[in-house]
């Protein structure tokens, strides 16, 4: 979604396209995700209409140089974890998900080439942090997924493939753990800003309708 | 806040691609782009229409001509 708002906004007419492009992809990706994940045997979050998403897609991003970091550091960050998934012991999991990391590659392609050309070191380091929120402390349930086998990777490996896709060492970030939230992944309060959370819920789309007929 | 709509550099890179193995390659489009790693990125969202069997993308500077149309063979 943040994608797609910089589909018309992006220093170029091929980066326009690419924003569509892998705002789409990732459309795909969160459908097959939702009606996957449960192989995991996790329990399900509860259904109160509020979304885990990473503080990072809180808010519109109003600067490129935001774009280029959520698209380098935390997209890589969730296909990593994909690619755990993939490379884990849940059949399910391991024959759906490859199609996707096909695609992350070219996400990551595009952030790392533009990563290299806007000065983005403010967004990525809080792309950064976030990734690591999101991935979580060690000896969680992250771990405890990996012991399993569910997932191919722990904290650690998870973290050091992040450095290599990205290329450089993480910053050094004290990360509050204790104000951590465990189901949304995150150690900062808030959500979605309401008028996105209107076209992710379709009402903005409603109040368009024709009420009768 | 100031970026600049452009590269400083670009190279232009023709996009190929086919459907099926049994079909030559055949040039879709082209892209501009400051590396490869972008042009590649670019081709592939850019040229989407498709399920393409097989893409690949030159930078046009690689590609040697011998002759254009109205141009003389020899």
């Amino acid at each position: 979604m943040r994608y797609a708002e910089w589909c018309i906004a992006a220093p170029s007419l091929e980066a326009d396209i690419a924003a569509a492009a892998m705002g789409l992809d990732d459309i795909g990706h969160s459908r097959v995700l939702y009606g996957s994940l449960r192989e995991l045997g996790t329990p399900d979050g509860s259904d109160d209409g509020g979304y885990g998403n990473v503080p990072y897609l809180d808010r519109p991003w109003t600067d490129w140089t935001e774009f280029v970091a959520a698209n380098a550091v935390l997209d890589s960050a969730f296909s990593i974890v994909i690619e755990a998934l993939a490379n884990g012991n849940v059949e399910v999991l391991r024959s759906r998900l490859r199609k996707m990391l096909q695609e992350e590659r070219y996400h990551y392609l595009h952030g790392r080439s533009w990563m290299h050309e806007a000065k983005a070191d403010a967004a990525i380091e809080r792309a950064w942090r976030e990734s690591l929120e999101w991935i979580g402390p060690e000896q969680a349930d992250v771990d405890q997924l990996n012991a399993e086998g569910k997932l191919a990777y722990g904290v650690r490996d998870l973290r050091r493939m992040l450095e290599e896709r990205v290329g450089g060492k993480s910053p050094q970030l004290a990360i509050e753990w204790k104000a951590w939230d465990p189901v949304r992944r995150r150690t900062a309060p808030g959500g979605i800003d309401p008028a996105t959370l209107e076209m992710l819920q379709g009402l903005a789309e409603k109040r368009y309708m024709p009420t009768s007929g | 806040m100031g970026y600049s709509r452009v590269h400083a550099s670009v190279r232009e890179y023709d996009v190929f691609a086919r459907k099926a193995r049994v079909e030559p390659l055949r040039q879709v489009g082209s892209v501009v782009a400051p590396d490869d790693d972008l042009a590649m990125a670019y081709a592939r969202a850019t040229y989407d229409e498709e399920r393409w069997v097989e893409m690949m993308i030159v930078p046009r500077d690689a590609v040697i001509r011998l002759w254009g149309p109205g141009e003389s063979e020899t």
